[in-house]
């Protein structure tokens, strides 16, 4: 977005790291930093949360990571990544590093701190991690569970230490019995706790696009008459949006078409008495841009266009952050995507 | 939007559309102004970037300069240079009418050209009409608009609002004829008066750091304040302004407005909800508690002054009198100081000190609260020698946050104590700017919330607590004082206050 802004990236100004380390000597290395860094202002700390990456590849991993420093100043967090790795050696092997971001409102500049550390976690603890989450939660703060990989057996006793999960349903697999599997899934893990979902995030601004469409009284009478729905894009977008237009205008599973393609694009056919409508968002590359189009057979028309929205993950993660609550729409959203899946 | 619509529409359930502007059209008067332009258009362009304007919206600007539809849509692309491929399409959609305001024709051309617009976008008869224009045709403005009955919704659904600029008058018998012409036409619901400071995260923000937490509310009485500073700073001159500036200085351009909505939100009473009535009602309770000057205490309790030339910021820059438009004479004053008295349970005894100013060392704005001292320190004086009362600090701009100024122990053998300061910066929320003040004000006048407005009993009470002061000053009681460019003000604003036994803070 242009209206981004881009503050100077943080930089690391203290580091430790142990291999085959007690919890309690990471604790005190993590107060350690701190001291260390008072010299530099970091002695008071500006927290909002106590944000734990789980699993994922490394590359998945890292670019969470980069993710979570991106919004350090604006955002901070003390940042925790775990790898479980039940079948290695028993032991627990940390790295602990103190970050300085810069918050500026163009003429003032303060330095914002915030914790990063890296756990592998050998052996049977693997098995147990709410014990090693639970003593580097901050207090009072929110903690929320980041799976960048599949989603986490809802059953897991991590989960119980969370406040709320973020998932990426973006990613989704081609074979649909699969999708439909962590659909359900994810469906069965927001019944316990709040469950936000990044993809879903990344797709609000075309949500809001094609539902503003519909704001002027003309084309509102026209929900009335929706006769057929097709959503294009990969299969993760493609599924959840399907589901939200399934389950929102309570369609018929055959009245919603979905077909792969490298971008979202929805259009939507409706009539209702004498009115007839097309409604459509769809992505123009050449101009940057997602338009979306309503021309009804009465002569009304509007349109508008958009930058094109920046899908990032950084992007993503912000508004999520600012968002950690159950979403009842996408919850029927989902469901309704996993039977458009089956 | 409210919840209903969301009802209706079940695509827009669980986005926040209550933020988002229904479908309408925005009527700009002085289309052709330096406001439309330099701040107008640009606010709108962020708002459609912001994805929160519909789809149906067009823009109709009225002005006397002769200008085609297509010469005022290149007006407004050209005044926002970069803008998003949103822009454009609005821009499509929007046309010109040239006329002056007295005339009927120009308003029948207007009641048509709305019709068109309806009838091609969908714009369904909501309107909001911004009076980006001088203030000698507000009241003109709102009488032609009635008389086309363009000031009353055609559909039920439909709204018509009409946003107003200040000045709100030149004093306080002016702004009540034109409050009394603009209610002849619209209901007060109707009418939203921008302040643009109230536009302000931050200002919002005394809000929200009052009542949204249970820890300083206790505090904020006469039991443990002991007196509160008000500074509206500037460090720029008149600027390009100065004949405007010459008929209004500090006192009715800053502390009618600005200074009195700032005190009103730190003086008033926690509001039993947060609409937007409950809001504005408890502001003006707290206005109307603010004691009424007295013309002859007036050169007790206010000083004004002037700025001669001096060095700002590492440049010399020229005395008022030698500003552009500006009369070499001149008896207009750039600073005001003013010790203020409220008369509620709550602030009985409390001094409220106001200053504001041009040209002084620093632009910012904030209120501090001072509170008592400690009844009794149980160390000995040397001991305590770097300790002061606490502070807290609503610094609103630049750097927006809070400071709390308490004592700590020095670190060593000897017990001695000292300041520290614990100082909060409002990180911008998340990755985007935080909107301007334009930005959020004409979208809230779009989407129908008042809260951030200012509503007739508010200019009211504000130009009533001033004018006093006004009255004493045009019949010459207190002596306008002189202070150099890139100072903190006139030595006799020191000298009111320390007459007191206290200090200006050097923020
Ligand atoms: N500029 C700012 O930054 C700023 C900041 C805060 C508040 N304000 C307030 O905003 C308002 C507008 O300020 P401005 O600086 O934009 O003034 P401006 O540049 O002088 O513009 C005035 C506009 O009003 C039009 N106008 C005046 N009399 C008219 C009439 N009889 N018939 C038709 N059109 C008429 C002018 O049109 P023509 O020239 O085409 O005739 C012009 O478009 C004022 O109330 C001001 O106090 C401005």
């Amino acid at each position: 977005m242009a209206d981004t802004l881009s503050p100077p990236g943080p930089v690391a100004v203290q580091r430790w790291q142990k291999t085959g380390a007690h919890l309690g000597e990471v604790l005190d290395a993590l107060s350690n930093l701190r001291r260390q860094g008072a010299g530099q202002g970091a002695g008071t700390r500006t927290a909002v949360m106590t944000l734990v990456v789980v699993g994922g590849t490394d590359a998945e991993a890292d670019s969470c990571l980069s993710s979570v420093r991106a919004l350090g100043s604006h955002h901070p967090c003390r940042a925790l990544m775990v790898r479980p790795e039940p079948d290695s050696t028993p032991a627990i092997d940390a790295e602990a590093c103190l970050w300085q971001a810069r918050t500026s409102d163009g003429t003032d500049e303060h330095p914002v701190f915030f914790e990063e550390l890296h756990l592998r976690v050998g052996g049977q603890a693997a098995s147990h991690l709410a014990s090693i989450v639970g003593p580097f939660a901050l207090a009072d703060m929110p903690l929320v569970l980041w799976f960048p990989g599949p989603p986490p057996d809802p059953a897991d006793p991590l989960l119980q230490v969370a406040t709320a999960v973020l998932v990426d349903t973006r990613f989704a697999s081609s074979d649909v019995a699969e999708v439909a599997h962590v659909y359900r899934t994810l469906l069965e893990l927001a019944n316990r706790q709040p469950v936000v979902d990044l993809s879903w995030a990344r797709l609000q601004p075309w949500r809001e696009l094609l539902a503003g469409l519909f704001e002027p009284e003309p084309a509102r009478e026209l929900l009335r008459g929706v006769r057929s729905v097709a959503v294009k894009g990969k299969p993760g977008p493609r599924h959840l949006l399907g589901g939200w237009l399934l389950a929102q205008l309570d369609l018929r599973t055959r009245e919603v078409t979905l077909q792969d393609a490298r971008h979202v694009e929805i259009s939507l056919h409706a009539a209702y008495g004498e009115e007839e409508g097309t409604f459509v968002v769809s992505r123009d590359d050449t101009a940057r841009a997602v338009w979306a189009r309503a021309t009804l057979s009465c002569g009304v028309a509007h349109s508008q266009a958009l930058p094109l929205p920046d899908d990032s993950l950084t992007t993503a993660l912000s508004a999520a952050m600012g968002n950690l609550r159950a979403d009842r729409v996408w919850e029927r959203a989902l469901a309704a995507a996993a039977t458009l899946a089956s | 939007m409210t919840t209903e619509a969301a009802f209706d529409n079940p695509l827009a359930e669980g986005l926040d559309t209550v933020r988002r502007a229904p479908p309408g059209v925005l009527v700009v008067f002085g289309a052709s102004g330096d406001l439309t332009h330099r701040k107008l258009l640009p606010a709108l362009e962020r708002l459609s970037r912001r994805r929160l304007l519909p789809a149906a919206f067009a823009v109709i600007g009225i002005a006397r300069t002769e200008m085609s539809d297509d010469a005022f849509r290149d007006v407004m692309v050209e005044a926002v240079p970069g803008a998003g491929p949103g822009w454009a399409e609005i821009v499509k959609n929007s046309s010109y009418i040239t006329g002056d305001y007295a005339h009927p024709g120009t308003f029948s051309a207007l009641a048509q050209r709305l019709g068109q617009v309806d009838e091609a976008l969908g714009t369904g008869g909501t309107r909001t009409y911004y009076l980006a224009t001088v203030p000698d045709v507000f009241a003109e403005v709102a009488r032609m608009l009635g008389q086309v009955k363009l000031n009353r919704p055609a559909h039920p659904g439909a709204t018509v609002r009409l946003v107003i600029e200040k000045p709100f008058g030149h004093d306080r018998a002016t702004a009540r004829q034109l409050d009394a012409a603009l209610h002849e036409v619209f209901d007060e619901e109707q009418i939203y008066r921008i302040d643009h400071y109230l536009g302000k995260e931050t200002v919002q923000n005394v809000l929200a750091l009052r009542f949204a937490n249970a820890i300083f509310e206790p505090l904020w009485t006469r039991n443990y304040i002991d007196h509160v500073q008000v500074t509206v700073a500037e460090s720029l001159g008149v600027e390009k302004r100065g004949s405007f500036y010459e008929k209004a200085g500090a006192l009715r351009d800053i502390v009618q407005n600005h200074v009195m909505q700032v005190l009103s939100l730190t003086l008033m009473e926690p509001a039993s909800s947060i609409d937007s009535e409950r809001i504005r009602d408890e502001k003006v309770k707290a206005l109307r508690s603010v004691v009424v000057p007295q013309v002859p205490e007036v050169a007790n309790i206010a000083v004004r002054a002037q700025y001669d030339s001096g060095w700002v910021e590492g440049v010399s820059v020229p005395g008022y009198r030698q500003e552009d438009g500006v009369d070499p004479h001149s008896q207009t004053e750039t600073y005001v100081a003013l010790k203020l008295a409220v008369d509620n349970w709550r602030w009985a005894g409390v001094p409220i000190y106001v200053r504001t100013g041009k040209r002084l060392q620093k632009r910012l704005t904030e209120v501090a609260l001072q509170f008592k001292e400690v009844p009794h320190l149980a160390f000995p004086k040397a001991a305590a020698e770097g300790l002061h009362p606490n502070a807290l600090v609503l610094r609103i701009q630049p750097d927006e946050g809070v400071t709390l100024r308490f004592g700590a122990k020095v670190p060593g053998q000897a017990f001695r104590v000292r300041d520290v300061l614990m100082d909060f910066s409002y990180g911008t929320a998340f990755l985007e700017d935080p909107p301007d003040a334009y930005e959020r004000l004409l979208l809230d006048a779009m989407v129908g919330d008042p809260t951030l407005f200012i509503r007739t009993d508010e200019v009211d009470t504000a130009w009533q607590i001033v004018e006093p002061v006004i009255e004493a000053w045009s019949a010459g009681a207190a002596p306008l004082a002189g202070y150099a460019a890139g100072s903190w003000g006139p030595r006799q604003a020191d000298t009111l206050i320390q007459r007191d036994g206290r200090q200006w803070r050097t923020p």
